[in-house]
């Protein structure tokens, strides 16, 4: 197309629409891909929990807490998720109750307290953090946190509390990055108003600022819980894989991710089929999260 | 007789390492309206902040000299901002409402000092409104957004909102910029109003208005790009505009340059 | 004065708050290291091949798959994305396409990466027949990756000012010919200072290639077909299912050295940004 081009203003001007209509094409395949991949993997997902979905049925599969694999026959054994499930909204709503005002709270220091060095440090430190492998967060909490858990209450040191204190370490940034970008959308007029006002830093904060920026800090919580419920290797690591319910945050479980990585290995037919219904029961999680983001944003262009 | 209430003295003003204003000395009497004038970019804006210390919010701000309120240095470390802003209040550019109803606006302010009482508020927000003749036309929907009203009227809930922290001093920083004639005319004439109980410092880039409301002026000027703002001449406000003492000043009103 | 005490109080919780995030970090950041330092520039380590049952394996095949893997990931994700973020930001009206476009691309951000590691994992290893091996791990990365790609290279886009646009077109310039011929040299530093930083998440992404590349091989890999072994995914398997009496080590030594490549390709990222923020600064 180049060379056309040098060939004459005239010939490229000709040319012009047509080669615009040729680029546009593959232009849009590009864009498309993001929407045919979910396509794909709703598909593929809901594919491959069918057979575990048919013979089980859907009550046993979802709303049962017994799971007994068989991995010589594996029609017979029990595939309930439903402890799993509990273990995923579990470590979930402990990891948001530590790291939800953790992290809306360093959003909060980075926006509005810290001097101009230490909010360039904490907000480096931040998508640093963002940044450190799953894997290293996950041997991190079972070198130091299991033992730690273990030393203090006698018990194993496996289970919901390690996976939710990890987990609140993985959701931090998430919150924290996304809740700055909140905080700084509020316009500063506001701000000046209120402090112009006689207003005390906190006043100004939690009387103008919070509720500006009410929206987005509800979202960047809504997409930490996403993060909480979809982390796989650091939870694995330190939650102890147990195929029980758990009733304490000392008890060894797994949540949906967890079971899936700790079983896929040897799974096959049902059993295996069953695992990808938990992956499936993982994407309607997360879909529920992205229409709640939607709902709370409404009109507002989100894009994550 | 003529009550000195803001005095200052000697005033530099550094962004880091620019100097936006340099050894500024006036006073500013009680109860009447000083204007400050000058082309933009002359620091009639920034000087005008140094007075409630809303510089304070920016970093890397460094003041020298000193401005007295009522013969305290408000630079002094010791002295406490928040009560100077309730002491010195101030209205802005842009009408800057919060996006809460009228009377939640108004009655921001006392609630900052812990003020609850329904009654007590509720004479407040109405006496507040009143003095910034609003009142008439919000009174029936006080409950509303006051991101709802036309420009003016946000600019005197803005007015009203100031008013009902009971300040001794206003700042208005260009308050009729981004509002039209007709409102502006309603500002000025609530300005003359306010002047009897409030001391009134006010910035504009409008020389007719500073010559229409005010008592006093001050003018500004950058001489060099890159130079700090000085202050040029000020006196009486009459006297100013007939007959300028300072060739620079003349060129100003004049229109010769800015 | 109450609210001053309020006032106070709550300036020094928010002070702790994120005095705790950077001590978290800090914390995590010096144990890893101080544990695995030693291990992981010991020659024998990082050149060495790994032993499935006895002590004193190295993890050499395993840095080059990550390094094969990302490079491969990025082959195939930069210009799909920014093919993407041209259409959309370029070409795209507003409409109910572009919001379909939107949404899935909210919500491939969204989803686990273990359900993309299962979708890479049935495609491409079983009912494409590839097996365990890079390009399936790049391509199911490529597609896990491609909303920050995307959203990276849309905001280098941006930046480009309007007049540019305007001033080819004026000339008679197509939007394409305006689009490869201004835009995406312009913006191109842009994009690649904004890819960078994504490296980093895909050298630790372990959940989503542990079943598409493979967890453990001797040899390094030489062929995007080959069965390869990332060291964010052998870190996991070295610790869970490793037979060697020395995984500790193993681990330790793994993981300082994953650190420290993460290390470097954020502060790559940092020294990146700050060069164009720089530039793009003095060209105004």
């Amino acid at each position: 197309m180049s060379k056309k081009e040098s060939n004459g203003k005239l010939r490229q001007i000709f040319s012009a629409s047509r080669s615009e209509f040729l680029v546009r094409i593959p232009l849009f395949l590009c864009a498309f891909l993001a929407f045919f991949s979910v396509l794909l993997i709703f598909l593929f997902i809901l594919k491959e929990s069918i057979p575990a979905i048919s013979c089980l049925g859907l009550r046993n599969l979802f709303f049962s807490t017994t799971w007994r694999p068989n991995v010589s026959n594996p029609r017979a054994g029990s595939y309930g998720m439903l402890a799993f499930l509990s273990g995923t909204l579990m470590t979930t709503f402990f990891a948001m109750i530590i790291g939800a005002p953790l992290g809306i709270g360093t959003a909060i220091f980075i926006d509005q307290v810290a001097p101009p060095k230490i909010r360039e440090i904490t907000r480096r430190g931040i998508e640093l953090l963002a940044g450190i492998p799953s894997v290293i967060i996950g041997w991190f909490g079972l070198t130091l946190l299991v033992p730690f858990l273990a030393h203090i209450t006698g018990s194993s040191g496996y289970g919901i509390a390690p996976a939710s204190l990890v987990l609140a370490i993985m959701v931090l940034p998430t919150i924290t990055t996304l809740g700055t970008e909140g905080l700084k959308a509020v316009p500063a007029e506001l701000k000046e108003a209120s402090v112009a006002m006689g207003a005390t830093r906190w006043q100004t904060i939690y009387k103008i600022i919070i509720p500006a920026a009410k929206e987005s800090l509800i979202v960047s919580t809504i997409l930490g819980m996403g993060r909480a419920i979809g982390e796989t290797m650091a939870v694995q690591m330190v939650i102890g894989n147990a195929r029980q319910l758990a009733f304490s945050p000392l008890e060894r479980t797994s949540t949906l991710t967890s079971r899936i990585v700790t079983d896929m290995g040897e799974a096959t037919s049902v059993f295996r089929s069953a695992l990808y219904a938990q992956a499936l029961a993982l994407l309607i999680l997360a879909m529920c999260l992205i229409l709640l983001v939607r709902f709370v944003t409404r009109s507002r262009e989100v894009t994550t | 007789m003529m009550e000195k209430k803001i005095a200052i003295d000697s005033l530099n003003m550094n962004y880091g390492s620019f100097r936006a204003i340099e050894d500024v000395t006036l006073d500013i009497l009680s109860r009447h309206i000083t204007a400050l004038i000058g082309p933009s970019g002359c620091g009639k804006s920034t000087l005008i902040r140094c007075l409630n210390r809303m510089n304070d919010l920016i970093d890397g701000v460094r003041v020298e000299g000193r401005v007295l309120l009522d013969g305290d240095n408000i630079y002094e470390p010791t002295y406490d901002a928040i009560t100077l802003r309730r002491r010195v209040g101030m209205v802005f550019q842009r009408p800057n409402p919060f996006p809460k109803s009228i009377y939640e606006n108004v009655a921001y302010g006392p609630k900052l000092t812990g003020m609850r009482g329904k009654d007590e508020l509720d004479y407040i927000v109405e006496e507040s409104l009143k003095k910034a003749a609003l009142w008439d036309e919000v009174k029936t929907n006080l409950r509303e957004s006051g991101l709802n009203l036309s420009g003016g009227q946000q600019q005197r809930l803005c007015i009203a909102r100031v008013i009902a922290v009971q300040p001794e001093v206003i700042l208005f920083d260009e308050p009729c910029s981004a509002i039209d004639p007709v409102a502006t005319q309603l500002i000025e004439d609530l300005m003359a109003e306010l002047k009897k109980n409030y001391t009134i410092v006010i910035v504009t880039h409008n020389m007719q208005q500073a010559a229409r409301i005010s008592d006093y002026t001050a003018f500004m000027l950058v001489e060099r790009q890159g130079e700090p703002g000085r202050m040029i001449e000020y006196g009486d406000t009459n006297a100013m505009f007939t007959n300028p003492k300072d060739e620079r000043t003349e060129r100003y009103i004049t229109g010769r340059f800015g | 004065m109450d609210e001053r005490k309020s006032d106070r109080l709550a300036t020094l919780v928010f002070w702790i708050f994120g005095a705790l995030t950077i001590l978290v970090l800090g914390f995590i950041v010096v144990q890893i290291l101080v544990r695995g330092i030693a291990t992981a520039f010991k020659p024998s380590f990082f050149l060495g091949k790994p032993e499935a049952i006895k002590a004193g394996g190295g993890v050499l095949p395993m840095i080059i798959s990550t390094l094969y893997l990302v490079a491969l990931t990025m082959v195939i994700s930069l210009p799909l994305s920014v093919g993407a973020a041209v259409y959309l930001s370029e070409f795209a009206k507003d409409g109910l396409i572009v919001k379909f476009i939107r949404f899935s691309l909210d919500s491939l951000a969204t989803l686990p990466s273990i359900v993309f590691g299962l979708f890479g994992m049935t495609l491409f290893c079983i009912y494409l027949r590839w097996g365990y091996c890079l390009i399936a791990g790049a391509l199911t990365l490529s597609i896990l990756n491609l909303p920050v790609f995307l959203r990276s290279t849309e905001e280098a886009l941006k930046l480009v000012p309007i007049t540019y646009r305007e001033a080819s077109m004026s000339l008679g310039a197509s939007r394409w010919t305006t689009t490869r011929k201004v835009v995406i040299p312009s913006a191109m530093p842009g994009i690649i200072t904004a890819t960078i930083l994504p490296i980093g998440r895909i050298m630790g992404e372990s959940a989503a290639i542990i079943y598409t590349t493979g967890l453990f091989i001797r040899n390094i890999p030489l062929s995007p077909v080959d069965t390869a072994a990332p060291l964010a995914g052998y870190i996991w398997y070295a610790q869970s299912e490793a037979m060697v009496p020395d995984y500790k080590s193993v681990v330790d030594g793994g993981a300082a050295l994953l650190l420290v490549m993460v290390l470097v390709v954020f502060l790559l990222a940092r020294y990146l940004g700050k060069r164009f923020q720089n530039k793009s600064h003095a060209g105004k």
